[in-house]
C-alpha cells in the first residue's frame, strides 16, 4: 500500500468542472496573512503556496465550506457551482 | 424566424472511466453520463441564433433513456424542446448508422414541425473524437457543410459563416437549411436557469421517437447498418508533471525559456524540431 | 426568453431549498398532504452532493417512510459496535458490542437521497436540479420566495434545507458567518472491497455491518476522531476534527495536510489488513456541527420561513454515537407538519402559525438529545480528553499485559498509568468521573 497525493485522491472522484470558478479569493487580504490556514486545513489541497503567496485552484474543490471558516482574513467569498458541476459523489 | 436542430451527445465522463490496464477494458461501473462537453457550446451557439433571429432550439439525441437528464439540461439552458430517439434497435451504431437515423430524424422533425433551417452540432465527442457525425448527417439530407464555425449571419435564404483555422478566418455562403459545427473553444455555454428548468420539468416537452416512429430500414441501423470494428483498445502511460515553476519578465521571455526547456529534453527536442522543421 | 404570460405555474404553496435527507423528507410529507410543492437543489443529480460518516438510524425516517427499510438502497444493518482508544506507539485499546437487534443500517447517502427525492417526486413534488439559489426573497419582512440568477418564484412559505453552510440565512442576516468553534471538518475515503472479504475480515455476514469510530492518536490529539463503516461492497474510512482545535494545531504546526490523516488511516498497521487488497474509488468532505445547540439559530422560524436540518443546527454527536440523517428528515417532517397546520389558519404562514414548528422541535427527542449530551461537547472539544485522559488506560493495560518477569496488580498498574501523567489515582478518579458525569 503506498500512500497516495491528493491529486491521485481527487482524480479517484467523479467531476464535471465548470469554466467559471465558484470560489473568488481577496487577493489584497490574502496577500497579508500570516496563518495561511487555508493551504493547511483545505482538505482537497486547493490552497497552495508558491513563492510565499496562497495560489488557489478551484478545479478540485470539494465544496465543504472548510476554507471559509478558517480564514482569519475574510478573504474568501464562497458560493456553490453553478448548472450542477463541480464534484459528483457517488458512494459517499 | 429560424428553426435551428441542435444535436448532442451523451456519453460517458471519460474523466471519471478508468483503464484496467491488466484486461485492457474501461471501468465504466457507477460512471455517470455527461453531456458531450463541446455538443454545449453548439447549443450555445443555437440560443445565440435563436436570440438573434428569433424562432425555436430543438435539441435531438440518440440515446438511451437516461439521457432525459441531459435534455433537461439544455432545455434549462434555454432549449424550447427536445426529440429523444431512443429504441434498442438502434443501439451499437457506429457513426454512418447514428447520422442516418439523426438525417432522417431531422427530416421528420421537418414534416412534422416545420422546416429545419440549420442543424448544428459540437465540433467531436470526447468519448471517440470521430468528428464524423455532423459531415455524414449533411451527406445524408445533401445539404451544405462547414466545420469550425465561429459566427454566422443569416440573409434571406442564405448564411455566412466564418470557420476558424489555426492562422486565417473564413467565410462561406451557403444555402439553408445547412450543417454546420461549433468550434469548441469559441463559446460559453451559459448557466441553466431556474425558470427554464421548472418549465422542462413541468411542461416536459421532450418527445420519445422509436423506430416505430421513423420507420427506417433495419439494417441501415443499429449493429447491422454499422460496418466500423473496433479492434483493439490500447493506452498511453500518463507523463509525471515535472513542476518547474518559471516567471518570465514578458510572452517573449517566456517562448525563449520553453524553447530552452523543450530542446533540454531528449524526447520533446525530438518532437519539437520535427514540429518547426530542423 | 421565457414570457412572463407562462402557462406553467410560478407559484407554489410551499418552496424547499436544499434536497437532501431534511428538504427531500419535508417536501415528500407536504406533497403526501396535497400542496404544491417546488423542491430546488443545486445538484446534477438528486443526491450527488451528499456525503455523511455512513451510518443512519431507522426509527425516525420510518415515521416518514414506513416501507423504506424494505424499500431503500440499504447496505449493511449494524450488527458490531466498536471503539478504539489510540496511542502513538502502537497501543490500541478496542472494545466491541455485538448488536441484539437492528436499529441502524449503512447506505450510500447519495443513493439514498435519490430514493428519498423520487418518493416525493411520486407525490407530486416538483423537482429542480442544477440550480442554485442564490437569495430568499422578502417582501414586508416576510420571505416570500426564492431568487436564482434573473429569476424569482414565489411560494405562501420557503423551507429552509440549506445544509451546515448557511449562505442562504447569512445574506438575509438570521445567523452569523461560519464559526470554527461550533463546526468539524469531516474527512472520508471510500475504498473498494471485495463483499466475501469483508464478511471474513470483520466476522459479518452479507447484510450486517460494522460501525466503529476511533479516537486518541488518529488525529494527532486534536479533538475528533476516526470511524470506519462496512457497506455492501466498500469501506468508509475517514476523519473527523474540531475545527477550532484543528486551527490550533495548524497553527502551532503540528498538521501540515488535513488530508494526510485520513491516508495515515488507511495505511495505519492495525487497520491496513483489513482492506488489504483495496482501491479507493472516492474521497470526499463536508462541515459537520459539533455544537448543534450552539450551532442552532436564535428562532427556527421566521414569517414565512421554517429551517430544518444541519442548517437548524440539528445534528448529535456525542463522540460514540452520531446522528445527522435522522434528525434531518425528522425534522424535515414536523416543518411539513407545521406548514399543513398554518397553511390551513385564515392568516397563512405568519410566524405566529408557524411558531408551532419551533414547539415541535423543543418538545422533540432531538431537542432533547441535544440537551442531554451537551455536557459531552464540552468534552469533545477538549484537548486534554483527547490527549491525557486517553493515553491513562492504554498505559494501564501496557502495565498489565507487557511483562517480562512480574505480573504487577491491576492497582499498581493503575497506579503507574497515572502517575506517567502527573496524576495522583485518587485526584484522577475525579477528574474522570468528572467526565464521565458528562458522556
Amino acid at each position: 500500500m503506498k500512500r497516495l497525493r491528493i491529486e491521485e485522491l481527487l482524480q479517484r472522484n467523479v467531476w464535471d468542472v465548470g469554466k467559471k470558478p465558484h470560489i473568488e479569493i481577496n487577493m489584497d487580504a490574502c496577500g497579508s496573512c500570516e496563518s495561511k490556514l487555508c493551504v493547511k486545513l483545505c482538505p482537497a489541497g486547493c490552497y497552495t503556496v508558491v513563492d510565499g503567496k496562497v495560489l488557489f485552484s478551484y478545479e478540485g474543490c470539494l465544496e465543504c465550506g472548510t476554507c471559509r471558516t478558517v480564514c482569519p482574513q475574510g478573504a474568501v467569498k464562497w458560493s456553490y457551482p453553478r448548472s450542477g458541476k463541480g464534484v459528483y459523489y457517488r458512494f459517499t | 424566424m429560424v428553426r435551428v436542430v441542435v444535436g448532442i451527445k451523451w456519453v460517458p465522463n471519460t474523466q471519471a472511466v478508468r483503464f484496467d490496464p491488466k484486461t485492457g477494458t474501461l471501468m465504466r461501473e457507477g460512471v455517470p453520463s455527461i453531456i458531450n462537453p463541446p455538443d454545449l457550446s453548439a447549443v450555445e451557439f443555437a440560443l445565440k441564433i435563436k436570440e438573434r433571429y428569433g424562432g425555436e432550439a430543438i435539441a435531438i439525441t440518440m440515446a438511451p433513456p437516461s439521457a432525459v437528464k441531459g435534455l433537461e439540461h439544455v432545455l434549462g439552458m434555454g432549449v424550447d424542446r427536445a426529440v429523444l430517439i431512443s429504441d434498442r434497435a438502434f443501439a451499437g451504431a457506429d457513426t454512418l448508422a447514428t447520422s442516418y437515423v439523426l438525417a432522417e430524424a431531422i427530416k421528420k422533425i421537418s414534416r412534422d414541425v416545420g422546416k429545419v433551417d440549420l442543424a448544428v452540432f459540437g465540433q467531436e465527442t470526447i468519448d471517440s473524437s470521430t468528428a464524423h457525425i455532423p459531415a455524414q448527417t449533411a451527406s445524408w439530407l445533401r445539404w451544405p457543410y462547414v466545420y469550425y464555425v465561429t459566427d454566422l449571419e443569416i440573409k434571406d435564404d442564405k448564411v455566412v459563416v466564418s470557420r476558424v483555422l489555426e492562422d486565417r478566418v473564413e467565410k462561406y455562403e451557403l444555402e439553408l437549411p445547412s450543417v454546420i459545427s461549433v468550434f469548441m473553444e469559441s463559446i460559453e455555454a451559459r448557466d441553466v436557469r431556474l425558470l427554464h428548468k421548472l418549465r422542462a420539468k413541468i411542461e416536459k416537452p421532450i418527445v420519445v421517437w422509436s423506430n416505430k416512429e421513423l420507420k427506417l430500414d433495419p439494417r441501415c441501423i443499429g449493429l447491422k447498418g454499422s460496418p466500423t470494428m473496433v479492434s483493439k483498445i490500447t493506452w498511453t502511460l500518463e507523463v509525471p508533471r515535472k513542476k518547474i515553476v518559471y516567471k518570465p519578465k514578458d510572452p517573449e521571455d517566456a517562448a525563449r525559456w520553453l524553447i530552452s526547456m523543450l530542446l533540454k529534453d531528449e524526447k520533446t527536442s525530438k518532437i519539437f524540431k520535427w514540429v518547426v522543421g530542423g | 426568453m421565457i414570457k412572463s404570460n407562462t402557462t406553467f405555474p410560478t407559484k407554489f404553496d410551499a418552496i424547499v431549498v436544499g434536497a437532501g435527507p431534511a428538504g427531500a423528507a419535508s417536501a415528500y410529507v407536504l406533497s403526501k398532504k396535497g400542496f404544491k410543492v417546488l423542491l430546488v437543489d443545486r445538484s446534477r443529480e438528486a443526491g450527488s452532493k451528499e456525503l455523511y460518516g455512513g451510518r443512519i438510524y431507522l426509527g425516525p425516517l420510518k415515521e416518514v417512510w414506513p416501507d423504506l427499510d424494505k424499500k431503500a438502497p440499504i447496505h449493511r444493518w449494524i450488527k458490531k459496535e466498536r471503539a478504539s482508544i489510540m496511542g502513538k506507539d502502537g497501543r490500541i485499546i478496542t472494545i466491541e458490542y455485538n448488536a441484539g437487534r437492528r436499529t441502524s443500517f449503512t447506505a450510500y447517502l447519495p443513493e439514498l437521497v435519490r430514493w428519498m427525492v423520487s418518493k416525493a417526486e411520486e407525490e407530486g413534488t416538483i423537482f429542480v436540479d442544477e440550480v442554485v439559489v442564490d437569495e430568499l426573497l422578502t417582501s414586508d419582512g416576510k420571505v416570500v420566495g426564492i431568487r436564482s440568477g434573473p429569476d424569482e418564484i414565489r411560494s405562501d412559505v420557503v423551507i429552509d434545507a440549506e445544509g451546515v453552510n448557511r449562505l442562504l440565512l447569512e445574506k438575509l442576516g438570521l445567523v452569523s458567518g461560519p464559526r470554527p468553534e461550533e463546526l468539524a471538518l469531516g474527512i472520508k475515503e471510500v475504498l473498494k472491497v471485495r463483499k466475501n472479504e469483508i464478511n471474513a475480515q470483520f466476522n459479518v455476514d452479507d447484510d450486517e455491518g460494522v460501525a466503529w469510530i476511533l479516537m486518541g492518536d488518529i488525529t494527532l490529539g486534536i479533538p475528533g476522531g476516526g470511524f470506519i463503516y462496512t457497506f455492501n461492497e466498500t469501506i468508509s474510512i475517514g476523519i473527523v476534527i474540531h475545527m477550532a482545535n484543528a486551527i490550533r494545531a495548524a497553527e502551532a504546526g503540528a498538521i501540515n495536510h488535513s488530508f494526510e490523516l485520513v491516508e495515515n488511516l488507511r495505511l495505519h498497521p492495525y487497520f491496513n489488513k483489513l482492506w488489504k487488497s483495496s482501491d479507493v474509488i472516492e474521497y470526499g468532505a463536508h462541515l459537520t456541527i459539533e455544537d448543534g445547540l450552539s450551532f442552532m439559530p436564535k428562532r427556527l422560524v421566521y414569517p414565512g420561513l421554517l429551517i430544518v436540518g444541519d442548517a437548524a443546527g440539528l445534528i448529535l454527536n456525542t463522540g460514540y454515537t452520531v446522528r445527522g440523517v435522522d434528525f434531518a428528515v425528522y425534522s424535515g417532517k414536523l416543518a411539513a407538519e407545521a406548514v399543513e397546520k398554518a397553511l390551513s389558519e385564515k392568516e397563512g404562514a405568519t410566524e405566529e402559525n408557524l411558531k408551532v414548528y419551533e414547539d415541535m422541535v423543543r418538545k422533540s427527542f432531538m431537542y432533547n438529545e441535544l440537551k442531554r449530551h451537551r455536557a459531552s461537547k464540552e468534552l469533545m472539544k477538549d484537548p486534554e480528553f483527547f490527549t491525557k485522559i486517553s493515553r491513562i488506560p492504554l498505559k494501564f493495560f501496557s502495565e498489565l499485559y507487557e511483562i517480562d518477569k512480574e505480573v504487577p496488580t491491576a492497582y499498581e498498574a493503575f497506579k503507574n498509568a497515572c502517575r506517567s501523567e502527573d496524576s495522583g489515582p485518587l485526584s484522577l478518579m475525579f477528574k474522570l468521573w468528572g467526565m464521565v458525569k458528562k458522556l
